[in-house]
């Protein structure tokens, strides 16, 4: 451990920290564009200068190790003289159309000139003027005129991506981001440019002129795209979620997401939802409440159960849920009707193993580690191939399928449903609805569950790591998590939920974030 | 007094082949080197006091100390791409005894234990980058390159690499990362190159006349080249001079030389009738001189220093009374602007509001205020930045303004320059 003095205040840092690490891990604020922990150090915007003692010249924090006994300081008239300027310079081309910018509220020129700006622009020539809308590829747009060439989104591309789409063409104040010709910006992690970007000069397009940030509320929780389980933040409004980016975890996704975890927003939102429970068949659907439709259903199971024995009652799941939930249903399922048929689809077994060597994984459940150990807990070790021929030989009437969330990532959807197309009862519980189980001959529950932002609960990871999350907010009220409508599926009475978490529930869709931007 | 330690036969157009310059006891000194140890040849080097001429003053043989001691591969480089406003004493050397150069780096090389080395020059030398090509040819027929280079043991290859006509090129990371292939920009430092130098592995980057100058060192000793100069500022140098003098040329006289003498004795003095204005003494990037401290100025390191300014490359512009310095500050700040590679904030965008500064002042639409302000945003700009583009933009900025402010604000009061008959050309 090195030891050293920053602004006054004693520390000690371990061997190969720089300086600008340092002052982030004594929590003092240093002003910086370029430099992002995820990336090599380029020390090209030159604002997170500190006089050191001893030393002449001011150095560049980024690029500067602590040396054991190093005095560092960031709040003298000097360096503040230094970072004005340093942000007068990044300004004086730069358009200044924040009420027309997407990063307004979460733009890193806004918040650091706020807090270190001069106050004074002495610019009186015309700026440079450059493409103001230059598509990149099929997810990112460039206004190169906001640009202030930190070169992060290009450190990026060559770094984590290795992609190497972006360069600097140009020099000097003409210099721009830019792609060669016929090679788009088109990488599977693309969008974490836009994140990087301390200005509004790349934005994205699923998320621009869509939402002004300082409206949505943030949340944390775990991306349900694959069995990474990247941390991430989602930001909702009472209309339902808009954007989901990256949150730092160094043992999980570094500061990084895929494109493909961002889309996972979109099937949460009431257009893609299944907001009322369906009872029947084909062409005579009966609209229900969720909780009365998880009775119905109920009543039905129980009396298959009388008639044929509790082995004519199979369960299916889905690496999808958090393991709380498909503890409960499993034991449910077992221990209260008496049945242990219990089966793991599994969506697409010859690309379970894939990874792409940055974070995509082939495996497109969050949970399935989860699922597996509730299933072995459980004494649960039947094959699919059972089920299937269970099924062929009429033993089974009645089946509970937890269906994906994210239907999208379940290319044998239609044929699992084919396969149950002889089954007498189907009661499937969903967040979406499908149109081959809205054309199923014979008797039907589809019930709406909730998705993984609307309950709390935790993933097994593919590292085995127990990731967990709360409640981020509430998109179909009505829904059922997998663990109510097992509940309600055997028979029991649901807990109503305590005026405390209903309290607390409101409280945060009243709270404001005021930590955006940071960068 | 002109001193010709390496410049001697540059009048002479046989010196350029090989026969000739051999003819010249040309690669003598090469023989001697190859048999001496090379550690000793970089203590001599040390010993010389030889500095950097490529503008910086880098004691030479400090600078080869600093390679680090690991088995890698080590790299020279020799930077010929001379884009200093003012100077072109390199592109007459490589003219003019590209043999001279080759030699000098071969004795280089074999010092710092070297296998490979690349002639790094500026694209716009078409006439220096055949002759040197040619004579690259020459040397390796002759078996002054190759493989065991006269019977030493010694393995030594060397090429030409041609630059792209960027500025910042001749920043040595900036031409290292050119070499690499890479967009020409300096890179950070630290590491330094000659610890993690081209492709990542020690090298060292030397200019032209500084790899000539290890022949008179090796050749006769340090103390020998030491008679000539100053304690601080050994040896002789070549000095491009331009501007209003009636022989422009480049000049080897012994370091310390006195500034006037070299005007008045070399270069015939200035057109009848005219009177001394300014001197740039080293290339656009020093602080230009007023007609009093150029009487004070001595061509060395240290004077020139203490004059606030700098020898830089030895380019020496002379500037007489017909001459508006506004209109040449517009020069520079154009020069700067276009060649700032952008990576810096200060620079990037400093060079270009000054650029735009002084031509609005040019242009009748300056206001007082910005007077001031151009030295406000050049100390801004100064030790900022990777590499000494900022510096080399803000240094003269400020010294134009403080020395020759009254012709500033003639020009802001009455929209058109104090000297009478100087036109305002539009870059």
């Amino acid at each position: 451990m090195l030891k050293c003095k920053i602004n006054g205040k004693e520390m000690e840092v371990p061997q190969g920290t720089s300086i600008i690490e340092a002052f982030k891990l004594s929590g003092q604020d240093i002003a910086h564009y370029c430099w992002h922990p995820g990336l090599s150090v380029a020390g090209v915007c030159r604002l997170c200068m500190v006089e050191i003692e001893g030393q002449p010249k001011l150095q560049i924090a980024c690029n500067t190790m602590v040396q054991d006994g190093m005095v560092i300081n960031n709040n003298s008239e000097t360096v503040k003289d230094v970072v004005r300027w340093g942000l007068d310079f990044h300004l004086i081309n730069h358009p200044l159309d924040c009420p027309i910018c997407d990063q307004a509220g979460e733009c890193g020129l806004q918040d650091q000139y706020m807090q270190f700006g001069k106050y004074d622009p002495e610019m009186a020539e015309r700026k440079v003027k450059k493409r103001k809308v230059v598509d990149l590829g099929p997810t990112v747009v460039l206004d190169s005129e906001r640009c202030i060439l930190c070169s992060r989104c290009v450190r990026f591309t060559d770094e984590v991506s290795k992609t190497h789409e972006l360069g600097i063409f140009n020099r000097g104040d003409r210099s721009e981001i830019g792609t060669f010709k016929d090679r788009p910006l088109d990488n599977k992690y693309s969008l974490n440019t836009v994140d990087i970007c301390p200005v509004g000069a790349l934005t994205s397009k699923d998320f621009r002129f869509r939402q002004r940030v300082w409206y949505l509320k943030t949340a944390e929780s775990i991306c349900p795209g694959c069995s990474t389980g990247c941390n991430v933040n989602v930001y909702y409004n009472e209309e339902g979620l808009w954007r989901v980016r990256p949150r730092h975890n160094p043992e999980v996704n570094g500061h990084w997401m895929c494109d493909e975890g961002r889309d996972t927003y979109k099937y949460v939102n009431r257009k893609a939802r299944l907001l009322e429970a369906k009872m029947g068949h084909r062409d005579n659907w009966t609209l229900e409440s969720p909780g009365a439709a998880a009775k119905a259903a109920g009543q039905k199971l129980r009396e298959v159960i009388e008639a044929h024995g509790p082995e004519s009652v199979a369960l299916v799941l889905t690496g999808q849920y958090t393991t709380e939930e498909l503890e409960t249903a499993v034991q449910k399922f077992k221990g209260d009707l008496g049945s242990s048929l219990v089966y793991h689809w599994v969506n697409n077994p010859e690309s379970f193993e894939d990874f792409d060597g940055i974070l995509l994984r082939g495996d497109k459940n969050p949970n399935t580690k989860g699922l597996l150990k509730i299933l072995e807990q459980e004494g649960v070790s039947l094959t699919w191939k059972d089920l299937e021929s269970r099924v062929q030989q009429g033993q089974i009437k009645t089946v509970v399928v937890a269906g994906p969330e994210n239907q999208s990532v379940f290319p044998d959807f239609v044929e699992k449903v084919n396969l149950l197309a002889g089954v007498e009862n189907v009661v499937w519980l969903t967040a979406c609805p499908h149109s081959v189980l809205d054309s199923r001959e014979k008797a039907t529950w589809q019930i709406p569950l909730k998705t993984y932002i609307e309950k709390a609960g935790s993933f097994i990871n593919h590292q085995g790591k127990t990731q967990s999350f709360e409640v981020g907010t509430v998109i179909v009220s009505s829904a059922l998590t997998l663990a109510e409508a097992a509940t309600l599926l055997v028979g029991q009475e649901l807990e109503v939920s305590s005026g405390d978490r209903l309290a607390e529930l409101t409280r945060k869709k009243n709270f404001f974030t005021e930590t955006r931007g940071a960068l | 007094m002109e001193i010709k330690l390496l410049s001697e036969h540059y009048d002479k157009p046989e010196y350029r082949s090989l026969e000739g310059y051999k003819k010249h006891d040309g690669y003598r000194v090469l023989a001697k080197a190859l048999k001496m140890d090379p550690k000793a040849i970089v203590e001599e080097v040390k010993a010389s006091g030889l500095r950097g001429r490529g503008g910086a003053g880098f004691p030479t043989g400090v600078k080869w100390g600093f390679l680090p001691d690991n088995g890698e591969p080590r790299y020279l480089l020799c930077n010929a791409d001379e884009g200093e406003p003012g100077t072109f004493k390199d592109r007459l050397m490589m003219e003019r005894a590209p043999h001279q150069l080759i030699e000098g780096m071969i004795i280089s090389a074999f010092a710092i234990g070297s296998k490979k080395s690349y002639i790094y020059i500026r694209g716009e030398y078409d006439d220096s980058i055949r002759i040197v090509r040619e004579a690259l040819k020459e040397a390796y027929s002759a078996g002054f390159l190759g493989q065991n280079i006269l019977g030493s043991g010694f393995d030594h290859d060397m090429d030409v690499y041609v630059g792209a006509g960027a500025y910042i090129c001749g920043e040595e990371t900036g031409m290292i990362s050119s070499l690499e292939g890479k967009k020409g920009q300096p890179k950070l430092k630290p590491p330094f190159p000659a610890v993690k130098g081209y492709l990542g592995k020690p090298t060292i980057v030397n200019n032209v006349e500084t790899l000539a100058a290890v022949i008179p060192v090796v050749d006769k000793g340090a103390q020998a080249y030491r008679q000539h100069g100053t304690e601080k500022s050994a040896g002789t140098k070549l000095f491009s001079v331009s501007g209003n003098v009636v022989k422009p040329g480049t000049y080897e006289v012994a370091l310390g030389y006195p500034l006037m003498d070299l005007i008045n004795n070399e270069c015939g003095g200035l057109k009848p009738g005219r009177k001394l204005k300014a001197v740039i003494p080293g290339g656009s990037s020093a602080p230009v001189l007023t007609a009093e401290e150029c009487a004070q100025a001595n061509m060395d390191y240290e004077s020139l220093a203490q004059l606030g300014s700098m020898l830089g490359s030895g380019a020496v512009i002379v500037i007489d009374d017909s001459n508006c310095m506004v209109d040449l500050l517009g020069v520079i700040m154009h020069f700067y602007h276009h060649e700032s590679c952008g990576q810096c904030t200060p620079c990037r965008e400093g060079t270009g509001w000054l650029n735009k500064i002084v031509h609005s002042v040019l242009s009748g639409q300056g206001r007082l205020q910005d007077i001031d302000l151009i030295v406000r945003v050049s100390e801004h700009m100064m030790g900022r930045t990777i590499c000494a583009l900022s510096d080399a933009a803000a240094l003269p900025a400020i010294s134009f303004v403080k020395k020759f402010r009254d012709e500033f604000e003639f020009y802001v009061r009455e929209g058109r320059s104090k000297v009478k008959g100087a036109a305002h050309v539009e870059m």
